[in-house]
């Protein structure tokens, strides 16, 4: 028999958000002592990164005298641990350790007796000091715990009159004790709910409905009209397609199959108007509510109407995000009725009962796992996910792994919610504050689990009201006559508890109130706040901050010099976070006081230092709480500073970090602490109460920086810089030197066949090519070609290995796989469809099978193609197919072109028909065309240039093709040669730009740096190859490199811009100018590229893998139209061709036109200032998106 | 489009079945078993899933398979040490600079990087170095404490 020691508690009908259906009692396991040593704790609330599983362990260790080495702590496993709710509102060292506490007190008084049986000793002589037993008379001088336990089992239920011991006998309690999770966490080997991995697990997606963040309103689990399974009937591993509802999954083989099939999946919903919060506070006014006065004192409003100075104040609060590091991930298994799931939950019990109702399960049926998962400081995916893996698990009978995408996370995490808090208030005739009538109004509840609301296993058309709204709203200051009054409402936008709840804007109410009126009444706030804070650990925490802090009295108001760019202020504020059901439970106390520097120019505002004081009690473990402190005051400055959802017309606007930034660590204040020393008072909840005061000190620092007061957060640049320009006068800003503008020398250069007219001809050539080139003219231009006979498809061994070899460079040359490989499709298979404003027009199969391919062309019918547009059977092909350039082909590269394409592998495949306008769809007006604009003329090289010029002229001109992008092209779709060669033109919907001087790049496209474009895909001068020429330079891969390097020396020929110094000064004067604009732009578009784009796009740090495309140096910047900028954000560059390049992800379905609009707007102003803005941004961007993706 | 690559990860090679345009770190955490790097966004843009390929810190769930096979090693957060040891990880565990410690992987391995590019960085270097690197829980205080010793600006023993 193993030996073990339980103390156990009958468990208690659960309370609050799990209870729910028939409650099924059991013993509960506190603390349990194993045979080999290991002490157990169990606790129903779960670390979320705060570090409580060491600081519970430093409590059982205490309780028990144990080395805490022994301790572990099980936390959140719904049929290990007790249902002690859900971990919220800093409690679990408040509230839930307690049982555990005396569990462990009582285990060790159980220890000793036992220990007193075995050893012969009384009882009082023994003790336990790091697990060993000591005082006893015999040989037990190394008795650990288990060997206490050997052999026997104890189990006794919790005594609630077991004494625990007092704060003064504490020898691990109220010391620093490094963390247990550390170890793990830094070397790879904790298993955080993303790492679990369990037997025949599948991978699982949900595609959500379009009403982006809501989770109640007539539309929610109703809005579902088809989902098409034929549409991702093609992806490799997919298992199933599940639907119930509005909820609709995916599960697959393996991850990225799951991710392809989510992004293939047609659904179609139902169109859905959401409610409009583009306004939030608006909203939240006109949201219906339930009154509810928690605090009627004196007469409030006859002392209002007495008032000798009167102040009515309003103070607004954003929808902000929870904003998990890790998007949530779930693992369920069904099997046989019964259902595991591994969870990230904050609250097991809940998420088991949640699951339960989903399943029709009884919820002994469902077992909740809790691992670590990102941080979540209140309640985001985390259980929502749990809900999707378990449908998902079920419908395919195989344990499924369900990731959230970041977007998923971003748009329905439940909210912090919007907050509207008003004032009405002032002082009497000795600027004393008599009256304070405050209402809040918080549309929030706990957000019910989405897969119930979206299967419509929870009726969802109306949402449910829960009154959380009065968290520290009852004012801290002694005001004589006050009246609070909570707005109970239900939420607007999905939302839940974030860390602070309702208690942060409320107290940013209080405290930027109290700060006002003690300017009205020209005192010092800290000596005014001193005066009404009854409250006298309060007053001493208050003190003690502002002394550290270096307080100086503010009597006067700010005196700010309008001239000065950067304003420097000092602003404090205190709260006392009150949490749970009201009138709730108090946690820590806290006070800050924050310096700001607030740029005048940019209108950005940073907290340079914060002062922040806490006073918890007893502390459990001090460096435990000195680090939550530190995550509470960068976090709450971040969300004072910068954060805010926004909405569009569809739903959150926000849907990845771009477009909800986070500070990061350049922005971090130095944070000084004050924890004030209190081992002989109960421990208080520390994981929230230093964010509390943060929003109001911030404010108040910066009123006394510049003035103006702040009374909706986020403080963001555009904001500030609006009001303090009305309140200042607008900062003159320093001009943009412009570059000097590049200078051409010599005369434009000329393709090798531009002159080609009759008299170049035979001024180069001699008669009889001239001849012989009418006569092949000639016979172009006919409307009608007789079909030449097929031929019997080609045999292996046919070609040498010799001339396949050299066909497949003079394929790579001529890029033909780039058109004719279809998106996915095998190469050269054709398929491809090329949009021309004539019609689409898809292209054809190159390799040989005799069907549907060239298999039965003889060489005389593909020479024919590839130099007169005429196919095998006769009909005329349309020069989307470049046999105007392939027409200069050598007769030795076209024979080995021919070898190649012959002995590629044949593949048959139908190919959709190409459907043009009148007249094009007549094949034989082709000919007109080519009497037009078609020779068939060889190359004939240009006498005056080199070798290698010549080279890459037949290249570039030629089988490359170059041109047919690149030259803009007549009304009839012709290239204009003569007059705008390389001009610029376009491919796909993409702006091919320039090649000539005409290039709008800052810096001339040298040989070297097309040299590197072409063969690497990027040059560091100008940026990679995207768009449609990322697979051209795919396809050149197999070209030699002296060949590159002659198409590069005969394209750069044409641009003969130079720059007055060299190019690499130029370089960096266009990098560091663009750094100096970027420092005086602060606003949305800076935010998106500082969050979203700068980290692939900046910078060219030696330790940074891969190529780092410099937008300010990239043409697309500095062109007449932003569409390719568009387009490339639009749709990303998931093939670069650079082979160490990022894949660019798309934003497409991340950012709205108008984010979009404003990066764009950004990068133009920033990095191109000569060139003007772009107009009509928003609108050009719908539209691009319209046009779908290329 | 499944095809056959070969990849080098922490010193050993390992042949992967998979779609050349998966990301990295998929292959990464399902092919290999490897928890170091994190998914955080799938977008480069926070870090969480960086790794080093060969010595730089790339952001593997923007980094495509194909890509990955043309470098010679690629090391993740288990491959920086057997057993914690690397002189970025001990300052970590010194500063104790983990809160839920989800973005904690990119911290260490770009820090390494940058270290190993930049052996003498003042505190500046290092913070704009992390930039990139986003962490939730503001354990930023502690990690720059970490950084600051990993880069011998601070003793592991000066306090807090």
């Amino acid at each position: 028999m193993t030996g073990v020691l339980q103390i156990f508690r009958k468990s208690l009908p659960p309370k609050g958000l799990s209870a729910r259906g028939e409650f099924i009692p059991r013993d509960e396991v506190l603390v349990q002592i194993e045979e080999n040593g290991q002490v157990l704790g169990f606790c129903g609330h779960v670390d979320l990164g705060t570090g409580i599983a060491t600081s519970l362990a430093q409590i059982v260790a205490e309780e028990l005298d144990a080395d805490p080495k022994h301790v572990r702590m099980v936390l959140g496993h719904t049929d290990r641990t007790p249902d002690q709710g859900a971990t919220i509102a800093s409690e679990t060292i408040q509230v839930s350790s307690r049982p555990l506490r005396r569990a462990a007190a009582q285990a060790r008084k159980l220890l000793l007796k036992r220990a007193a049986q075995l050893t012969n000793s009384p009882v009082e002589s023994l003790s336990f000091r790091d697990g060993k037993l000591i005082g006893s008379q015999s040989q037990t001088a190394d008795w650990g715990m288990g060997d206490i336990v050997r052999g026997v089992q104890i189990r006794e239920e919790l005594d609630d009159t077991t004494p625990v011991k007092s704060p003064s006998e504490y020898r691990l309690v109220g010391r620093s004790h490094p963390r247990v999770d550390i170890p793990d966490k830094v070397t790879g080997r904790m298993v955080y709910v993303h790492d679990v991995r369990v037997d025949g697990m599948l991978h699982g997606r949900v595609i959500r409905p379009p009403y982006a963040g809501y989770d109640h309103g007539p539309f929610v689990g109703r809005s579902l009209l088809k989902v098409d399974r034929a549409s991702v009937a093609h992806i490799e591993g997919l298992v199933d397609v599940v639907v119930i509802g509005d909820f609709v999954g995916v599960v697959a083989e393996r991850e990225e199959q799951a991710i392809a099939a989510a992004e293939a999946l047609q659904v179609t919903w139902a169109p859905i108007a959401v409610p409009d919060l583009s306004d939030p506070i608006e909203a939240v006014r006109a949201n219906p509510y339930e009154p509810r006065v928690v605090l009627d004192r004196g007469d409030v409003d006859a002392t209002l109407s007495e008032l000798s100075h009167r102040l009515d104040r309003e103070y607004h609060w954003p929808y902000q995000m929870h904003g998990s590091i890790g998007p949530s991930c779930s693992v369920a298994s069904w099997h046989e009725g019964h259902l595991k799931v591994w969870s990230g939950t904050q609250n097991p019990h809940m998420l088991q009962a949640d699951i339960a109702l989903l399943m029709d399960l009884p919820v002994t049926n469902v077992t909740v796992i809790r691992h670590e998962a990102a941080g979540c400081y209140g309640r985001n995916c985390a259980d929502d996910v749990g809900g999707d893996a378990a449908l998902l698990s079920r419908a395919v009978g195989r344990p499924v792994r369900v990731q959230l995408s970041r977007a998923q996370e971003h748009v329905w995490e439940p909210k912090g919610a919007a907050q509207l808090v008003r004032i009405q208030g002032g002082l009497d005739a000795h600027g004393a504050p008599v009256a304070y009538n405050l209402d809040t109004s918080y549309p929030s509840n706990v957000s019910p689990l989405l897969a119930l609301v979206l299967t419509g296993q929870v009726p969802a058309e109306v949402p449910t009201v829960a009154q959380m709204g009065d968290r520290t709203s009852i004012p801290p200051y002694d005001y004589a006559n006050a009246r609070v009054t909570v707005k109970d409402m239900p939420p607007l936008a999905r939302a839940s508890w974030f860390r602070g709840v309702s208690a942060l804007p409320n107290s940013f109410a209080h405290d930027s109130y109290i700060d006002e009126l003690a300017a009205e009444a020209g005192v010092d706030p800290l000596e005014y706040r001193l005066r009404y804070l009854p409250d006298t650990r309060a007053a001493e925490l208050l003190k003690a901050t502002a002394a550290k802090a270096g307080w100086e009295p503010q009597t006067q108001p700010p005196q700010v010099d309008p001239k000065e760019r950067i304003l420097r202020g000092r602003g404090l504020a205190y709260a006392l976070y009150v949490h749970g059901p009201f009138p709730g439970k108090p946690a820590a106390w806290s006070a800050w006081v924050a310096d700001v520097a607030v740029d005048r120019l940019t209108g950005e505002v940073s907290v340079t230092r914060a002062v922040v004081g806490q006073d918890a009690g007893l502390m459990i473990n001090p460096a435990g709480i000195r680090h939550q402190l530190h995550g509470n005051v960068v976090q709450s400055t971040s969300r004072v500073l910068t954060e805010q959802v926004t909405f569009d017309k569809t739903g959150v606007e926000s849907k990845e970090w771009g477009g909800y930034p986070i500070i990061q660590f350049p922005d971090i204040p130095e944070i000084n602490p004050v924890l004030m020393d209190r081992p002989e008072e109960p421990p208080l909840g520390a994981g929230e109460s230093t964010s509390v005061p943060s929003a109001a000190a911030i404010a108040n620092a910066i009123y006394a920086a510049t003035g103006v007061r702040f009374r909706d957060v986020p403080f963001t640049p555009e904001k500030v810089k609006t009001r303090l320009d009305e309140a200042l006068g607008p900062l003159e800003r320093p001009s943009v030197v412009p570059l000097a503008p590049l200078s051409s020398h010599g005369e434009t250069a000329r393709p090798a066949m531009a002159s080609q007219g009759w008299k170049g001809l035979l001024r180069k050539a001699g008669l009889g090519a001239a001849l012989a080139v009418v006569g092949s003219a000639l016979a172009t231009v006919l409307p009608w070609r007789a079909p030449i006979a097929p031929v019997a498809p080609p045999v292996p061994g046919m070609f040498s290995a010799e001339i396949i070899a050299k066909g497949k460079q003079v394929a790579a040359a001529g890029d033909c796989a780039v058109c004719h490989t279809a998106p996915g499709g095998k190469e050269n298979a054709g398929g491809f469809a090329l949009e021309t404003p004539f019609g689409t027009i898809y292209s054809t199969n190159l390799t040989p099978d005799p069907k549907t391919g060239i298999g039965q062309w003889s060489y005389a019918a593909f020479e024919r193609a590839m130099r007169e547009g005429i196919s095998r059977d006769g009909r005329h092909l349309y020069p989307a197919f470049p046999y105007t350039a392939f027409a200069k082909t050598s007769d030795a590269d076209m024979q080995a072109l021919y070898a190649y394409l012959m002995s590629q592998e044949p593949v048959e495949q139908k190919l959709p028909k190409t459907s043009l306008k009148f007249p094009y769809n007549l094949r034989f007006s082709m000919a007109g065309w080519n009497t037009l604009f078609h020779s068939t003329a060889p190359f004939v090289p240009d006498q005056n240039r080199s070798e290698q010029w010549n080279r890459g002229a037949y290249l570039a001109e030629g089988l490359g093709h170059c041109s047919a992008c690149h030259t803009p092209r007549n009304a009839l779709g012709a290239e204009r040669w003569k007059t705008a060669y390389l001009a610029g033109g376009e491919a796909e919907g993409w702006v091919a730009p320039a090649l000539s001087s005409l290039s709008r790049s800052p810096l001339p496209w040298s040989e070297d740096d097309l040299y590197a474009y072409l063969r690497t895909g990027f040059s560091p001068n100008h940026g990679p190859a995207g768009g449609p020429m990322a697979p051209v330079v795919h396809a050149m891969e197999d070209l030699p490199d002296e060949d590159v390097r002659a198409i590069a020396h005969y394209i750069a020929s044409f641009d003969t811009r130079h720059t007055a110094e060299a190019a690499p000064a130029l370089r960096q004067q266009i990098l560091a100018r663009t750094a100096d604009l970027q420092s005086m732009e602060k606003g949305e578009g800076a935010r998106i590229y500082n969050s979203g784009c700068a980290v692939c796009h900046e910078g060219e740090g030696a330790h940074l893998y891969g190529a780092r495309p410099q937008l300010a140096l990239n043409s697309n910047v500095w062109a007449d139209t932003p569409d390719n900028l568009i387009r490339v954000v639009l749709d990303g560059a998931p093939s670069p061709a650079h082979q160490a390049a990022n894949m660019m992800p798309a934003y497409r379905n991340l950012l709205s036109d108008r984010q979009i609009a404003e990066v764009v707007a950004f990068l133009r102003r920033t990095m191109a200032p000569e060139k003007g803005e772009w107009s009509d941004l928003v609108a050009r961007v719908a539209r691009i998106r319209a046009e779908g993706g290329h | 489009m499944a095809a056959s690559v070969f990849l080098t990860v922490n010193g050993c090679r390992h042949a992967i079945t998979a779609a050349g345009n998966t990301p990295l770190l998929a292959i990464l955490r399902n092919d290999l078993g490897l928890n170091g790097p994190k998914y955080g966004c799938g977008l480069g843009a926070c870090g969480a899933c960086t790794v080093l390929m060969d010595g730089k810190a790339a952001r593997s769930c923007v980094v495509s398979l194909n890509a990955a096979a043309k470098c010679k090693n690629i090391v993740t957060l288990e491959g920086l040490s057997p057993d914690g040891s690397d002189p970025v990880q001990k300052a970590v565990v010194a500063a104790q600079a983990a809160q839920c410690g989800y973005c904690l992987n990119g911290m260490v391995m770009t820090l390494r990087a940058f270290l190993d590019a930049n052996p003498h960085p003042d505190e500046d270097a290092l913070k704009a170095a992390l930039r990139y690197n986003l962490c939730r829980c503001g354990t930023h205080v502690e990690i720059m404490r970490a950084a600051r010793i990993a880069a011998g600006l601070e003793k592991e023993d000066s306090g807090k």
